[in-house]
């Protein structure tokens, strides 16, 4: 086992926390995990959309959003979290971020650094790949 | 009994959801020594499931799952 590569695609709030969840028991267990942000799976990292709670998703995220009796951690923190506990990196893909227009500075602070898809793809070398 | 384990750590995730009561025993565990009993308490029944799950596969003892009603305690000692 060499542990994930896993790329996140996908803007829908569900999805990312599911990836966030896996991948934060994960690395806090001492299994490497790599995560790829490619298309549209930036929008979720925006600042802005960080901020005001703006997310895409189905139905259970608007159940996540809704939940008032149990306190579910946004993946922003469970991901800043884990990366404290073991062996997690995000990279975000430049070539989307060239195509939107966008810099390191309109994400939330959880990058690594840009990787273009043959450093992902080195990165991925040794893993198995999740794509989401 | 829980009171017969007199954990050195007591960490407190009730009403956190999954996976939050887990990763902060991870977290917790990784500075404990070796032989130190925590207690974590958590009201999320997957959580009280999963944990245990995650102890087999790191290699730390799982000691005791005590219902204490509207929570569960979970005693683990540290490899």
């Amino acid at each position: 086992m060499e542990g994930f590569a896993i790329v996140l695609a996908s803007e829908e709030l569900e999805k990312i926390q599911a990836v966030s969840i896996i991948s934060s028991v994960a690395a806090a267990s001492e299994i490497p995990i790599e995560i790829f942000v490619t298309m549209n799976g930036f929008r979720p990292f925006e600042k802005e959309v960080v901020e005001n709670m703006d997310f895409e998703g189905g139905r259970a995220a608007k159940a996540m959003m809704e939940a008032e009796d149990v306190d579910v951690p946004l993946f922003t923190e469970q991901l800043e979290q884990a990366k404290t506990l073991g062996p997690l990196s995000i990279h975000a893909c430049e070539m989307t971020m060239d195509l939107m227009g966008k810099e390191m500075d309109d994400f939330v602070d959880l990058f690594d650094g840009k990787l273009g898809v043959s450093g992902f793809l080195n990165a991925a070398e040794d893993k198995q790949v999740i794509f989401v | 009994m829980s009171e017969d384990y007199n954990p050195d750590k007591v960490i407190d995730s009730r009403e956190a959801a999954c996976p939050g009561p887990l990763m902060d025993l991870i977290g917790q565990v990784k500075s404990a020594k070796s032989g130190e009993v925590l207690e974590l308490k958590t009201t999320d029944e997957g959580s009280k499931n999963d944990v245990p799950d995650w102890l087999d596969k790191a290699g730390h003892e799982l000691l005791e799952v005590v219902d204490q009603g509207d929570y569960w305690s979970i005693y683990v000692e540290k490899s």
